[in-house]
């Protein structure tokens, strides 16, 4: 059996999945939340591009106006609730974005109901062979962005003022304060990001996959499991965690009898990453407020 | 010591609620309206869920848990309980006490890795085996009767049903059987949380530390709290599986554990009151909707903007509240003669 072609498309999608992990590591590094609705704002990009394309807009602008949605979205939720989601612990503000998960979710099921559509980027039609794998041009824009953001952001955080401040509130939230950060702002940045980075890996993989409100919604676990890899905190290796995923999800549907648990790829790397990384927790004196 | 006991607040409040509980269950039949029908079943099927949301409930509430994967867990008890059934034919009963253990099993299986981090990795985790649970169960369905270990019948063999138990043959007996075992099965629960294993939960909670200079093993407990609360969410499975016989893989999809997760924070996830008012919610609330005409899918829109509402206000959820308001009305209602307090 040619296996290329499955590691091809993994590599592809494994690449999306470290796009969109990059966006959640960014506003959880910065913000301390980590974002459950990633994949549901990615999602709603998505549809937001299918539908207008349906109604005869130009696919760039629909794109544009897709990832401007995204990034809406995000902001919007962040702007609202971030101040009340910054007295709570770190579990709570987890929980409160599955709760805007859910609200986008229960948005996109009433307007678009849960058929599975297809949506296909103008770049998708240009496709040529490489070593009997069939390519096309979506698949490497997959491939040099997810480089490309990493690098990105590994250059922002380090020489734009911006980047520094959000190195300073990952690194101590009250300390940057006290030394002038203008918190709000570099919060509101951080989810604004990671709310278009979220809208293009929605769109990227409503194309690479399917484009199905539930489906796009849950392709938070796999993006987590590239998070989970990266341990919360490299960059690197949430690139190499997202192609990890993506290709061991692909190859393990390559054979018929165990393709139905591809979907417990995540689970299976996730749960192992976690048992390898850490060894003991660590307890911390501190009272839980109820 | 034995009247110490009864005096208790938490003590008096459970029995009370034990009370009203069965009253509910035996009474609610025989109400015009409610008690015939499609309300009777969707209320059959709303005191079931109340159990998988108790589950919710005791993890988040007494240990600060998150399990996102409750109905997968629902599943399990509901795939294992005709699983058993069709390959031994034993009593409903038995049946189901085995799929609770079979759950419990696998509740702990998952849970155990993420528990030894911080509880940020057990929601991760727990909403990924809600994810894969969902394919697993559309993949293998549920046995309906077949041969082989997936007991699936193909071709054009009739499907096997499940028969209901001896006791809930009809919709009304069958509620009453339901609710006497939703019942009883939250009357333990809510015992197990007063005795020792509750206080200790209770303490972790609380403040790891101090729980563990005092010797408690965290793990063990928080091991223990997964087992218990997920053979309860195995028995909704199993009640599940005896309302119709037959169970559709449709109804236990990843998004149903986000939404059950967010009608326990709702109702409260400190009481049982809350889980099952969150049953309610989970189950009755798409019903209610879609019989005055609205889409079901505003639920999750409602739903999910009262989670964040929950989560950054409301930490009680509406138990919490109507608690605060019985609180503030009883005094002025059965005033009381102020006791003089002798320090």
């Amino acid at each position: 059996m040619n296996l290329l072609p499955f590691v091809v498309a993994g590599l592809v999608i494994g690449s999306v999945y470290a796009l969109s992990g990059v966006g959640v590591l960014v506003l959880y590094r910065t913000t301390g939340v980590l974002n459950f609705a990633h994949g549901a704002v990615g999602g709603m990009a998505a549809l937001l591009v299918w539908q207008t394309v349906e109604l005869r807009m130009q696919p760039p602008v629909a794109i544009a106006l897709g990832i401007a949605a995204g990034a809406a979205i995000a902001f919007l939720f962040g702007l609202v609730a971030g101040p009340s989601l910054a007295r709570v612990d770190q579990l709570r503000k987890a929980i409160a974005t599955l709760g805007l998960a859910l609200a986008l979710l229960g948005v996109m099921l009433f307007v678009w109901n849960d058929k599975a559509r297809t949506m296909r980027l103008e770049t998708s039609r240009i496709s040529f062979d490489v070593a009997g794998a069939r390519v096309n041009v979506t698949q490497l824009v997959c491939l040099a962005l997810a480089l490309l953001v990493v690098v990105g952001t590994l250059l922002a955080l380090r020489h734009t003022s911006m980047g520094t401040s959000m190195r300073a509130l990952a690194s101590d939230r009250e300390l940057a304060a006290v030394v002038g950060t203008n918190v709000r702002l570099v919060e509101n940045t951080a989810w604004a990001v990671s709310g278009a980075v979220a809208g293009i890996s929605g769109i990227l993989l409503a194309d690479q996959t399917r484009l199905e409100p539930a489906f796009l919604t849950f392709l938070i676990i796999p993006e987590l499991a590239a998070v989970v890899i990266g341990r919360f905190v490299s960059l690197w290796l949430t690139l190499v965690g997202g192609l990890a995923v993506g290709v061991g999800q692909s190859l393990v549907s390559a054979w018929p009898t165990v393709s139905a648990f591809s979907t417990a790829v995540p689970f299976v790397v996730a749960t192992i990453v976690i048992l390898v990384a850490t060894r003991r927790r660590v307890v911390t004196v501190g009272v839980v407020r109820a | 010591m034995k009247q110490d006991f009864f005096s208790r607040t938490d003590v008096r409040g459970a029995l009370v609620g034990l009370a009203v509980g069965l009253v509910l269950a035996l009474g609610l039949p025989f109400l015009p309206g409610v008690g015939a029908g499609l309300a009777l079943r969707t209320l059959t099927v709303c005191a079931i869920y109340a159990l998988a949301a108790a589950g919710v409930g005791v993890l988040y509430g007494r240990l600060g848990l998150v399990s996102i994967m409750q109905i997968g867990l629902v599943a399990v008890g509901g795939w294992a309980t005709l699983r058993i059934y069709h390959a031994t034919h034993l009593p409903f009963e038995v049946v189901m006490v085995l799929a609770a253990l079979v759950t419990a099993v696998v509740g702990v299986l998952v849970g155990l890795p993420a528990l030894r981090l911080s509880g940020l990795s057990l929601a991760i985790v727990t909403l990924m085996v809600a994810g894969a649970l969902e394919v697993l169960v559309t993949y293998a369905g549920f046995p309906n009767g077949g041969n082989g270990f997936l007991g699936r019948v193909s071709g054009g063999t009739l499907a096997v049903i499940m028969p209901r138990p001896g006791l809930g043959q009809s919709d009304d007996e069958f509620f009453r059987y339901v609710g006497v075992v939703v019942v009883v099965v939250l009357a333990l629960l809510r015992w197990l949380l007063m005795v020792r294993p509750g206080r200790t939960w209770a303490a972790i909670r609380q403040g790891e530390a101090g729980a563990v200079s005092l010797g408690v093993n965290t793990v063990a407990h928080r091991l223990l709290a997964l087992a218990v609360t997920s053979a309860v969410t195995g028995v909704a499975g199993a009640l599940l599986a005896a309302g119709s016989g037959i169970l559709d893989p449709a109804s236990f999809k990843a998004q149903q554990s986000v939404l059950l997760f967010a009608t326990v924070l709702i109702g409260g996830a400190f009481s049982l009151l809350g889980a099952v008012i969150g049953g309610l919610f989970f189950y009755g609330m798409p019903q209610l909707l879609s019989t005055v005409g609205l889409d079901g899918n505003l639920v999750f829109v409602v739903l999910g903007l009262g989670l964040v509402q929950a989560v950054t206000t409301a930490q009680a959820g509406i138990a919490g509240q109507l608690a605060e308001l019985w609180r503030r009305l009883r005094p002025r209602l059965w005033p009381r003669p102020r006791r003089e307090v002798t320090v």
